[in-house]
């Protein structure tokens, strides 16, 4: 089961996310599709009205917006992102906001084709899409950027914001650490294992390729729920394995109960790699 | 996350501010150092500074305690509030670690 099947089965009020094929990288398309089927849409039609203001030259990254059958997606795009250029594209209300990172996702080739496209008005849509490279993830507290723009956007009252930032932090590290760094907490049981673990981040974090894996996070929400899935680009886990529960002199599971206790429903898919976390509103 | 440290008496006393998180373990080495150096037979994490603790954090306060129980070193947390103490009780480790408010 992936997550747009889990949500569109659980929350029909939810609003499909559309993509314009042919101005996104294909790689990202294909990303997105497999976890949203049906949100994207060929457009074969003329390229969006030039004209309008031009992204920051730091951020490199013209903003589009565009409209498909009365839907629209914004995106921006970044080179290289971090905690106030991220707040500053959130600013501008963008649906998808990508880091390319360097030599992802073939970054050079869309910079081109983007430039130019006007910041238009848009509808705002229930939801938003952020991409970046494992590097700036770690370390970056996006979990706190995110709530910040939830409840900017009026989805997250604040006064339940304290669940969903904790939830939403345990995803992103299981995400960052076990998925794409590819580490086992195993090690941590072991005397002096918390030393060797140690190490073994350090070690991974020393890796480019490992560093340019992406960890995407979607949010999307109606008037009923929140839905936010977090996706890693590791090598998975068994799903069976993903404790309910665990015992308090435990090393480590801790994070999965904090995400079932708090979380009105939490389905892990694609062979562990996509976590989705819903919450009531 | 960063770290005062002053001895007091019997005690070692260890202030944590700002986020102990799945980026510090580095920093737990440098914790287990102190405990491994303390002549003191109390060691108290004053967690009132502290604003956010993870899973991960959690664990780290786990391995300490194991580091001073083998030393027969008392370990005290101290003062955690908000979202630290909710974590803290949510993984009931107040069952296994001293915890004064």
């Amino acid at each position: 089961m992936d997550a747009a099947h889990h949500d569109g089965t659980a929350e029909p009020g939810f609003r499909g996310f559309t993509l314009l094929r042919d101005r996104m990288p294909a790689e990202l398309v294909a990303r997105v599709a497999a976890r949203f089927p049906g949100t994207v849409q060929d457009h074969r039609e003329g390229p969006a009205a030039t004209g309008g203001q031009m992204a920051a030259p730091s951020m490199a990254a013209p903003s589009m917006a565009d409209r498909v059958g009365g839907r629209a997606v914004e995106t921006l795009l970044m080179e290289r992102a971090d905690r106030d250029r991220l707040r500053a594209a959130f600013d501008r209300g963008p649906f998808l906001t990508v880091e390319l990172g360097e030599g992802a996702d073939g970054a050079a080739a869309p910079l081109d084709d983007w430039s130019g496209a006007p910041a238009a008005d848009h509808p705002d849509l229930p939801g938003f899409y952020l991409s970046l490279t494992t590097g700036t993830a770690y370390g970056l507290q996006c979990p706190v950027l995110i709530c910040d723009e939830l409840v900017r956007r009026g989805a997250l009252d604040p006064q339940r914001r304290s669940n969903v930032e904790l939830c939403l932090h345990e995803a992103v590290a299981n995400a960052i650490v076990h998925g794409n760094l590819g580490l086992s907490s195993a090690v941590k049981g072991e005397p002096g294992g918390y030393r060797r673990f140690s190490e073994m981040m350090r070690d991974r974090l020393g890796d480019p390729a490992v560093m340019r894996r992406r960890l995407d996070i979607f949010c999307r929400w109606n008037e009923r729920c929140i839905a936010i899935a977090v996706v890693d680009q590791g090598g998975g886990f068994d799903t069976e394995l993903a404790p309910a529960t665990t015992g308090n002199k435990a090393r480590s599971g801790r994070g999965f109960v904090f995400m079932r206790t708090l979380a009105s429903r939490v389905t892990v898919t694609d062979g562990g790699r996509c976590t989705v976390l819903q919450f009531d509103r | 996350m960063d770290f005062k440290t002053t001895t007091t008496g019997d005690a070692t006393e260890v202030r944590l501010t700002g986020r102990l998180e799945f980026t510090d373990h580095d920093r737990l080495s440098d914790l287990v150092n102190l405990v491994e150096q303390s002549q003191a037979r109390r060691f108290v994490l004053d967690l009132s500074g502290l604003e956010f603790i993870d899973s991960a954090g959690l664990g780290m306060l786990l391995i300490l305690q194991d580091e001073t129980e083998t030393r027969n070193i008392k370990m005290i947390v101290r003062g955690p509030t908000g979202d630290v103490r909710r974590s803290i009780e949510l993984a009931r480790l107040t069952e296994i670690i001293t915890v004064e408010s």
